[in-house]
């Protein structure tokens, strides 16, 4: 204690250079007196007192190296001198830390999504307890899912079989549900689609999430259907929406219905699914009122709830999960009677496969998350490509720099510096070229996260579920990932100056012995030009792909036609009522003036939606009989003058009119593609009747058939359609319209907007733009794939250019004699330049040479989700040559230049 | 001049500790005395006694003090401190079991 106490203020004030020398000086005078007492001539004494001190210089280094402060002083000497190192070179500076910024930037914005999605836990307590729930086995009924669903482990429970797990359970402290729904929010008289959650009572109390504001659900919330119109609000809801509204205990419509807002929910919490971002929660039992159109509360056989738990203290997850599982096993008999037509092999589907899987829940389960690993992993992988790239350039440019200074380092080593100290100085100069690089890369990574961010979340007002902000983890990385970087490429150097022959390289500065440390440097400026070309190849195609979807013929017109959809049910009418208010909006759109026709559909067009399902042909519906080749069609439900307002063309028989009413005929219009499949010809599907097997109500007629439309996107290949009446059907919901208009689209919002308020203000008008502006959003994927190919395509390009000027710098410096020899024997400037040009265009051949197959084999994995190009397209591969030669000339341009101007006689003399 | 035995690593700081433990020394007597007392056995590298000395002040085991030396001119004088008295009895029972143990050793073998 004492003893660090003394070195703290000795820190600040170590003997002075003064007093060691007065002392010093004391010393000698003491031992000279001696010496003369003891006879010696005066002459004598002071040179044997002088002897028996030693080096008077050597104590005063060796008494400064005590003092408490010695090291970091010889570090800020280190640090005074790199930098004074650097400010002499500014050009090789500012690419080496450019080229460091560029690489550390793009890395720590990649990783920042990554940890977002795949690294960081919940925002709840004590997050490593929770687990999530999924099981195997056979499931017949109703599946509401989210996807992320794998083989073996389905996420979807039943509401009934939750309740059962939940009570009966002894492993869990907490057992929760939630799913997901979207809903209609009338506030302040204002109507506005959002995103729900329906969660269990005991949800909030599991997560151990406190209430920003007022109080969060309990286990009284979730008692009986209906029982509790209570609502909690998500706080980034609560802040931008209601300006942080004093709201507890006033009441909010949710499709139509009073909730009452007990709470706010506190910052950051989102959901205990990652992904999911609702902006209201209510309680799961108030599900018929959010999704209308189902009945799930009571339904052994509807499986649309995510389960999470919380482990009882102490207990393992292995141990749970076996305890679970007796009770699971239980739980599955005793609903076997509800199985209809057990076959043997049902039964041992639904018993003996079943099982409950209890996997970590740190994170929560997502299946969001499962579409992010790949790409993200992927992205990730070449950001850290780039980073060894940019690693191995900057420590190209230190050696082009220290094979100037072989005759410095030399000189050091002669005056007595240890091999440490030379690697201690190399050290400096690299990591403070790595902090700056990193510095520099943090600036602009928040910069190009919310880019990134901004981008993935498309044209429409989507949300994702990143923040733009950095947080420690990313920091870490970063430092990790620049000491690493750093310690490399500042020890490259290092390696060529470890203890040299000091009198043949003072002697000598050509380049010997180091032909393999080039060609190891070559070839890494070979496969950073590889690598840079294969990306912006698959950024060539992905581009190509985008460009001939765009060029693809959907078979109707998408030009002026807007897209908006309504669902009456977030407005509070029942189901009855729905079609009604549906035919009223269609009527009041289509009297509208400039509107050439009004088209609505609840399986929404080329956006990738689709709605599939099996039908039967002229067969007795309730009893079909078994098919095994099952053939799954497109199954919409449209307004009767969907197709004549899209303009999709009648082949034979006649479009639905206004006389096929809810109470008429059911009626059927199919494409091509269906009379195709079940028919001779077009026309001898007409009369014949379809239906979708044990649902007698879909019976219905053939009376058209229309051609070929693309429907889902415009990549997939056209399916068997089944048009019916939206009016006609079992269950209504939610529409989108599309409304074609004579003048520019967005300029009807208004009116239909108006239109719509006119039958009644609390419907509401979601995702209004024209089709052109969703079809280009269903693009999105191709177009992030183009972009962050041809971002990080540029940038290895970049780098590859960095690398090349780096490789070609050093050889021409030391091949300086060469030239001057050259020019001296007469040769002309030009010569010299096409000698050092040809050497790059060599490298950059081979490279493009090597890797333009690599292209063509690995680009073919990713052929699926190219569109109407080769995997050889010639112009995408041109181009890209085209690049790298530019970039390539470019990067030999200046060391060219450089040795054209050498002056003969200067650089034999120097030798 | 008889043969300098080499200090063991860590014994140069306990006798200069011990040499000024009765009364403050200013280096160049903490060096005659250590010489001297041991018969010119050990002979310390006086270049290497200052180093040593600042090495114990740092530590705060010993206190420097300019002050007047026996031919009254200004010399700086070292004197322990409490926690140097400490350390120094440590060593010293350190060094009276090692060698007890090895004289043990070479005494009954």
């Amino acid at each position: 204690m004492g003893e660090w106490l003394s070195r703290v203020r000795f820190f600040f004030a170590g003997r002075s250079r003064a007093e060691v020398d007065d002392e010093i000086q004391f010393h000698l005078e003491r031992q000279v007196e001696a010496n003369l007492a003891a006879g010696m001539s005066p002459a004598e004494a002071r040179r044997q007192a002088a002897i028996s001190f030693g080096g008077r210089e050597r104590t005063r280094e060796q008494c400064r190296q005590q003092r408490p402060s010695w090291s970091l002083e010889s570090l800020l000497r280190d640090i005074r001198y790199a930098i004074r190192g650097l400010l002499c070179n500014p050009g090789f500076t500012l690419v080496a830390v450019l080229t460091l910024a560029l690489a550390i930037g793009a890395n720590s914005t990649i990783f920042s999504l990554l940890s977002q999605a795949l690294l960081r836990a919940l925002p709840v307590q004590d997050p490593d307890q929770l687990v999530v729930l999924s099981f195997a086995g056979g499931a017949p009924g109703h599946h509401h899912s989210e996807g992320g669903n794998t083989r073996g482990h389905q996420h979807e429970f039943s509401y009934p079989m939750y309740k059962d797990l939940r009570d009966g359970n002894t492993a869990m402290s907490g057992l929760i549900a939630s799913a997901p729904a979207s809903v209609g929010v009338v506030w302040n008289n204002h109507a506005e689609p959002v995103s729900a959650e329906m969660v269990s009572g005991n949800y909030f109390g599991t997560l151990g999430v406190r209430p920003a504001v007022g109080r969060l659900f309990v286990a009284s919330d979730e008692t009986a259907e209906n029982a509790s119109p209570v609502a909690v609000l998500n706080f980034d809801f609560w802040k931008s929406h209601l300006a942080k509204a004093q709201v507890e205990g006033k009441t909010l419509l949710i499709n139509g219905s009073p909730f009452t807002i007990v709470g706010v929910a506190p910052p950051g919490f989102h959901s205990v699914v990652w992904g999911r971002l609702p902006e209201v929660y209510v309680p799961i039992t108030m599900q018929r009122t959010v999704e209308p159109e189902w009945t799930y509360l009571n339904d052994r056989k509807g499986y649309w709830i995510d389960l999470a738990g919380r482990l009882r203290p102490g207990m393992t997850r292995a141990r749970a999960e076996a305890s679970m599982n007796q009770l699971y096993a239980a739980l599955r008999r005793a609903e076997v009677p509800l199985l209809i037509d057990q076959t043997p092999n049902d039964l041992q589907d639904f018993i003996d496969k079943a099982h409950l899987n209890l996997e970590a829940g740190a994170n929560g389960f997502s299946p969001f998350r499962e579409d992010a690993r790949l790409p993200l992993t992927i992205m990730m992988g070449m950001a850290l490509l780039v980073v060894g790239m940019a690693v191995v350039n900057v420590a190209s440019l230190l050696l082009v720099r220290a094979a100037t200074r072989v005759r410095e380092f030399s000189m050091r080593y002669a005056l007595g510096a240890t091999n440490g100290q030379i690697l201690r100085q190399l050290l400096t100069e690299g990591l403070l070229l790595g902090m700056l690089g990193a510095a520099a890369g943090l600036l602009i990574a928040p910069t190009a996260l919310g880019a990134l961010i901004h981008w993935m979340s498309g044209t429409t007002e989507g949300r994702v579920p990143f923040s733009g902000s950095l947080d420690w983890r990313i920091l870490g990385f970063t430092i990790a990932v620049t000491l690493a970087a750093s310690l490399v490429f500042s020890l490259a150097p290092g390696v060529q100056f470890w203890n040299p022959r000091l009198a043949e390289a003072l002697k000598q500065q050509t380049d010997s012995g180091r032909g393999s440390s080039l060609r190891f440097r070559r070839t890494c400026v070979a496969l950073q030009i590889g690598f840079s070309l294969l990306l912006i190849v698959g950024a060539g195609l992905f581009v190509r792909t985008i460009q001939n979807l765009h060029n693809v013929d959907p078979g109707f017109a998408t030009d002026h036609v807007l897209a908006f959809t309504l669902d009456p049910q977030m407005a509070g009418y029942t189901p009855a009522t729905v079609p009604a208010v549906e035919q009223r909006a269609i009527d009041s759109i289509a009297a509208l003036p400039g509107v050439r026709g009004v088209a609505a559909t609840n399986d929404a067009d080329l956006r990738g939606d689709d709605r599939q399902g099996d039908v039967v042909v002229d067969q007795d519906c309730a009893h079909p009989r078994p098919d095994d080749n099952e053939f799954d069609i497109e199954l919409p439900w449209v307004s009767n003058g969907y197709l004549q307002a899209l303009g999709v063309p009648l082949v034979a028989g006649r479009y639905f009119t206004a006389e096929d009413t809810a109470t008429s005929m059911k009626v059927a219009i199919v494409n091509e593609s269906f009379a195709r499949h079940y028919f001779a010809s077009n026309a001898a599907a007409l009369g014949h009747r379809v239906c979708r097997p044990h649902r007698p109500s879909t019976d219905a007629v053939i009376v058209g058939v229309v051609k070929d439309v693309k429907h889902s996107s415009l990549r997939d290949p056209v399916m068997a359609t089944e048009y019916t009446l939206f009016s006609q059907a079992e269950r209504p919901g939610g529409l989108w319209y599309y409304v074609r208009t004579w003048q520019t689209p967005l300029a009807a919002a208004n009116s239909i907007r108006a239109a719509i308020a006119g039958i009644d203000t609390k419907l509401i008008v979601g995702n209004l733009s024209t089709l052109n502006d969703q079809v280009d959003d269903n693009l999105l994927s191709e177009r992030t794939v183009a972009l962050l190919a041809g971002t990080f395509g540029g940038l290895a390009m970049l780098l590859a250019g960095v690398g090349l000027y780096g490789i070609l710098a050093y050889s021409t410096a030391q091949r300086t004699r060469e030239i001057g020899i050259r020019m001296a024997l007469g040769a002309r400037r030009g010569t010299v330049v096409r000698l050092i040009l040809r050497d790059v265009l060599i490298l950059a051949g081979w490279a493009v040479g090597i890797t333009i197959p690599v292209a063509v084999l690995m680009v073919r994995t990713v052929r699926s989700q190219l569109f109407g190009v080769s995997v050889a397209d010639p112009a995408v591969y041109a181009v890209g040559v085209l690049l790298i030669g530019l970039v390539a000339m470019v990067a030999g341009l200046i060391p060219s230049r450089r040795a054209a101007t050498v002056d003969p006689a200067r650089a034999l003399r120097t030798e | 001049m008889p043969p300098s035995t080499d200090l063991l690593q860590g014994t140069l700081d306990m006798l200069i500790l011990k040499a000024i433990a009765a009364e403050p020394q200013h280096g160049w007597a903490i060096a005659q005395r250590i010489e001297m007392v041991s018969g010119n056995v050990l002979q310390i590298g006086q270049g290497s006694l200052y180093p040593a000395l600042h090495r114990l002040e740092y530590k705060g085991w010993i206190r420097a003090q300019w002050g007047a030396s026996e031919n009254n001119r200004r010399a700086r004088y070292y004197s322990l401190t409490a926690a140097g008295r400490k350390h120094l009895e440590a060593e010293l029972d350190n060094w009276a079991r090692l060698t007890g143990a090895i004289n043990l050793v070479l005494e009954s073998i």
